[in-house]
């Protein structure tokens, strides 16, 4: 039921983020083989300071489609960072099986480039109910809450910073055979080491850097259009811990740990692995979060497995968002549009054989609260 | 309690430089970050409680600032079992680690005092 998608990623986009919503929703219709009035259903998670300079939609799917002329019969908001793309789609399928709508628009993104400079973020939203006692002090989240991770991690387990490196490597690896990647020339560890240290003990290289870009998805029963494979959901799972993290067991584990058991899907039959990647420490604790290997394991199963397309256990596969640049501060969007390009033979110089099955895991905010699990492929 | 004046009593404290925390008196889950059920067991049986301020680093990192400042935020486990994100004091002699111990001293942040912690 996926019939379309695109998305559109510039480090500094020139318009406005509504002209560049407009552009990836037309790009994503093209390919579905419809049109703006086929769209009766809209979800949307929309960076703050997007539209019409720097302005924050209060209700993005509502707002997106008075200003598009969409009157939608099934709408909704889906809002907890990166992940929501992903659960957009299991909710779209959901909503369309029940005949609530038959053509849905599921948008991520934003235009945030002028965030980079910290003086334009203005905003009496909250992130957590406890912000007068966490935010007050100096730090500079989410870098340095995942830093403290990556830390522990290493203290606990003896995990290396070569092998975090590894992640950046093999990642970059991907993307440069990636037209959609913007950071394309080759790394190795070193050059991931010798970059500047941000936050103890993560490097600029270990980092995803923040760009404009939107991600749709078009969900819809009319199928006879697109040339898409008939992709279906074949698991799904999500979990919150929306407490701060400093009253989790531990900090060295995510939701993904309750996300995936819920999916519970056998990794054997996995073809590849698209991995939320704000941070190299990222993709590692998820790697260990979905069972792929043991916790506290995974430095050492990055140096003894190739994790590049190519690769026995190819994660990541066009090089993720530590090298197209995290749009809106949300790297859902990267890797559900990867994870559709290879099931659709679409991923040009990247491209796994026979990409069947593939699994995806999201995280979201600051805080790593949020985890989503989805898998995708043809159901036999 | 109502929220407000819980968080009124928290900044009261910290201007007495009493590190406040909170223990469920159903279940006896201690935590910091102030509300009005027991996120455990959802009592709304609450005592406000002050810490010994003292405790150990559970989790850490420096941030290297673009500026050249190096600033140390982690969470920081008290003696009474509850955790709490802060600031860290350190210096040549007393390098934070995890694990080390540390004690609560109290800074000054947007003309409010707020409890950070010193290695010691």
């Amino acid at each position: 039921m996926i019939v379309g998608f695109a998305g559109r990623i510039f480090k500094k986009y020139e318009k406005d983020g509504i002209d560049l919503l407009k552009e990836t929703i037309d790009e994503a219709l093209d390919m579905a083989g419809l049109g703006y009035k086929d769209v009766d259903g809209i979800l949307a998670n929309i960076g703050r300071g997007s539209f019409h300079n720097n302005k924050s939609y209060f209700n993005p799917a509502d707002q997106i489609s008075e200003y598009l002329g969409i009157r939608p019969k099934y709408i909704d908001h889906i809002q907890y960072g990166g992940p929501s793309a992903l659960t957009m789609i299991y909710r779209a399928y959901k909503a369309i099986r029940a005949n609530e709508a038959e053509t849905i628009l599921c948008i991520q993104g934003g235009k945030i480039s002028h965030l980079r400079d910290s003086s334009n973020v203005k905003s009496d939203l909250v992130d957590t109910p406890f912000d007068d006692f966490i935010k007050v002090y100096d730090q500079m989240l989410p870098i340095s809450d995942y830093a403290m991770v990556a830390y522990r991690h290493s203290k606990l387990f003896g995990t290396t910073d070569q092998q975090r490196a590894l992640i950046a490597v093999m990642q970059r690896y991907n993307a440069m055979n990636n037209e959609k990647a913007i950071f394309r020339d080759p790394i190795i560890v070193e050059d991931v080491l010798s970059s500047r240290i941000v936050s103890e003990p993560l490097h600029l290289l270990e980092i995803v850097y923040p760009v404009d870009g939107f991600h749709v998805f078009i969900v819809s029963k009319k199928t006879s259009k697109s040339k898409l494979r008939s992709i279906d959901i074949l698991a799904y799972g999500e979990a919150h811990w929306p407490e701060p993290p400093a009253e989790w067991d531990d900090i060295i584990y995510t939701p993904t740990v309750e996300s995936s058991k819920r999916a519970s899907f056998n990794l054997e039959k996995v073809d590849a692995f698209e991995l939320y990647d704000s941070f190299t420490i990222t993709v590692m604790l998820q790697m260990e979060d979905i069972g792929m290997v043991e916790k506290g394991k995974v430095g050492k199963f990055v140096e003894s497995n190739d994790l590049t397309y190519k690769g026995n256990i190819p994660i990541n596969t066009g090089g993720g968002s530590l090298n197209t640049g995290q749009p809106a501060y949300m790297s859902g969007g990267v890797i559900l549009e990867e994870a559709l390009l290879q099931l659709n033979d679409m991923a040009k110089g990247h491209q796994v054989k026979d990409a069947n099955v593939i699994f995806l895991n999201g995280l979201g905010w600051w805080s790593r609260r949020h985890a989503v699990t989805l898998v995708l492929g043809e159901r036999k | 309690m109502k929220d407000l004046e819980l968080r009124r009593k928290y900044f009261e404290m910290f201007e007495r430089n009493e590190l406040p925390f909170l223990e469920c008196k159903r279940c006896g889950f201690r935590f910091y970050y102030p509300r009005i059920i027991c996120p455990r067991c959802k009592s709304s049986d609450i005592e406000l409680k002050v810490s010994s301020g003292l405790g150990k680093i559970f989790a850490m990192t420096r941030i290297h600032k673009k500026d050249g400042n190096i600033i140390t935020y982690g969470i920081v486990e008290l003696s009474e079992g509850f955790r709490m994100y802060s600031n860290i004091i350190e210096d040549e002699n007393k390098k934070a680690d995890i694990n080390e111990s540390v004690k609560v001293v109290f800074i000054e942040i947007n003309k409010m005092k707020y409890p950070a912690f010193k290695v010691i």
